[in-house]
């Protein structure tokens, strides 16, 4: 059970719906009930796409296969449902090894200064508790992750990087973040993980998906290396 | 494989193209596919390929190619002067080049995207569903990159049909002026509403920070305080507002979320025209509803599916 207020519906051009609501208690809530009903308005096969986010999600429909009427219709039952039904259990518990600080990581001393913590008790933090992926956006595959410590949340980089490498880890606002591919970004990069994130020929590209539960755990260079090595 | 041609000469950007990977934006992976799908699909049209065939997508500047086997071709969009061997080539309609034909192109006056099909499609990697090009994740299409010299394209060898003759009222207007007809975005409840109306009064410039992912538009002051948004959708055609009120349009590799008011969307019927606008060129956004747009749109799908069976705008 999530509780949803203010939920609000509106176009979105003329082949959208764009529904939103209030952050519950906790954006992590309210990310997993967004994205639990996207897989019920998904599953139905009716859509051109469907993109839950944060406190969102939109749908693209056909006008000439269904009314918009019923788009609405069938978006508003889907978040009524994924709220009284209960938060879906993790798909699947993700290790992800990260190589912090140095070259993998160019902000991590900044983010040390930022939180007043030595390099030991960031990472401690960082790797404490496991993550929930509350949304993939803003590139292909990228996850964001929380609910994130209060000490580690930091505002994005001023001028975004014009590339981040791909397995970088970093922390943007109440989220800490994957780049399952190398792309632009603004986020604080920590770290970088070796594991391999995408499969363009895979039938699930993306190792990870919204709602699963992901843990970090520092390794050495050495073990970067190797881990990198082997496919 | 049959090898259709060898690049001379790429231009600035040309890329495989087709209608991009649908249904996907769950997984932040863009649509992508053409800037124009209407000039694709009619190129494809021409040569009696299905609409939405992989060719090839040239950005202001076109190429020059060998062509290496005889092979139907045809070319749509912005007329980038093509020449073969010498002869003056006619937008949208299917001509049979022999090895050693010489294709050559050179900049559009006007409009930006021109498409190149060929018989049978030109050959790439197949990602998720579509061989379109996304270059910022470097998959698709040729070796997830745009066209270098010396390339060589290969045929897909899809079924195609007897050559489809597109009278000129097919082919897109193009000049340097462009009304694209909008609806208002969903975060316009967050903005002021004069800034919302000078949004839609106001003339703006394409800038020359221009991508396959949008354009940053200079034009009426539109500066804001609407504070931080939590990421949410965005699509080809929706134009974000950041504080600093230069709008930002997204085109057809637009990522799946933003974080910035989203103060209007381009009607899916004039999607294609975002394709085909250049730095420099003047536009305006054309109030309308989501009723009136459907009605727009569906009307628009007809006209292009008697030539393009199955031509869709999204």
């Amino acid at each position: 059970m999530t509780i949803i207020r203010d939920l609000s519906i509106v176009p979105f051009g003329d082949y959208g719906w764009l529904a939103s609501f209030e952050n519950t208690a906790d954006q992590i809530s309210g990310a997993l009930a967004a994205n639990h009903a996207a897989q019920k308005l998904l599953n139905s096969g009716k859509f051109i796409d469907v993109t839950p986010a944060i406190a969102s999600i939109a749908i693209r429909f056909n006008p000439e296969t269904l009314a918009a009427d019923d788009a609405k219709e069938m978006l508003h039952r889907a978040i009524e449902g994924a709220a009284s039904d209960k938060t879906p259990a993790p798909r699947a518990h993700i290790d992800i090894p990260v190589l912090y600080g140095g070259e993998a990581g160019p902000d991590f001393d900044w983010l040390c200064a930022h939180a007043g913590f030595t390099a030991e008790k960031l990472i401690a933090a960082h790797t404490n508790a496991p993550y929930r992926v509350a949304m993939l956006g803003f590139a292909p595959g990228f996850a964001y992750l929380g609910p994130l410590a209060k000490p580690l949340q930091a505002p994005r980089l001023a001028e975004p990087r014009q590339s981040v490498p791909q397995g970088s880890v970093g922390v943007a606002g109440a989220f800490t973040g994957v780049y399952a591919l190398s792309s632009p970004g603004g986020w604080r990069i920590i770290g970088r993980t070796p594991k391999r994130l995408f499969n363009k020929h895979a039938r699930d590209p993306f190792v990870i998906r919204a709602g699963d539960e992901v843990r970090f755990s520092p390794i050495t260079e050495e073990e970067f290396a190797r881990l990198e090595a082997t496919p | 494989m049959k090898t259709i041609a060898r690049i001379e000469s790429p231009g600035q950007l040309t890329t495989i193209q087709d209608f991009g990977r649908a249904g996907l934006r769950h997984l932040g992976v863009p649509q992508g596919g053409a800037a124009d799908r209407v000039s694709l699909a009619l190129a494809n049209a021409s040569v009696g390929n299905a609409c939405r065939t992989p060719a090839l997508e040239c950005v202001l500047t076109g190429l020059s190619l060998e062509f290496q086997t005889d092979i139907a071709f045809a070319i749509a969009g912005a007329d980038m002067r093509p020449c073969l061997t010498g002869e003056a080539v006619s937008m949208a309609k299917a001509i049979v080049a022999k090895p050693g034909d010489k294709l050559e192109m050179g900049g559009a006056k006007e409009g930006a995207t021109a498409y190149i099909a060929f018989a049978g499609g030109v050959a790439g990697a197949r990602v998720m569903n579509s061989t379109a090009t996304y270059l910022p994740g470097r998959f698709g299409g040729f070796s997830g990159r745009a066209l270098r010299n010396g390339d060589k394209l290969r045929s897909a060898n899809y079924e195609s049909g007897a050559p489809r003759e597109i009278t000129a009222h097919y082919c897109p207007r193009l000049g340097h002026d462009w009304v694209l007809r909008a609806c208002e975005g969903p975060d316009v409840s967050r903005l002021h509403p004069t800034l919302v109306e000078r949004f839609f009064s106001g003339k703006f410039s394409a800038s020359d920070r221009w991508s396959r992912m949008g354009l940053k538009l200079d034009g009426a002051q539109l500066k804001h305080e609407t504070g931080a948004m939590a990421s949410s959708a965005v699509y080809p055609g929706t134009v974000q507002l950041p504080p600093d009120g230069a709008p930002f349009l997204l085109a057809a590799d637009a990522q799946t979320t933003g974080g910035y008011p989203r103060i209007a969307q381009v009607i899916a019927a004039d999607l294609p025209l975002i394709g085909q606008i250049r730095p420099g060129d003047r536009l305006w956004f054309r109030r309308t509803t989501p009723d009136e747009a459907r009605e727009t749109s569906a009307l628009r799908t007809s006209f292009y599916e008697a030539v393009a069976p199955g031509f869709s705008f999204i």
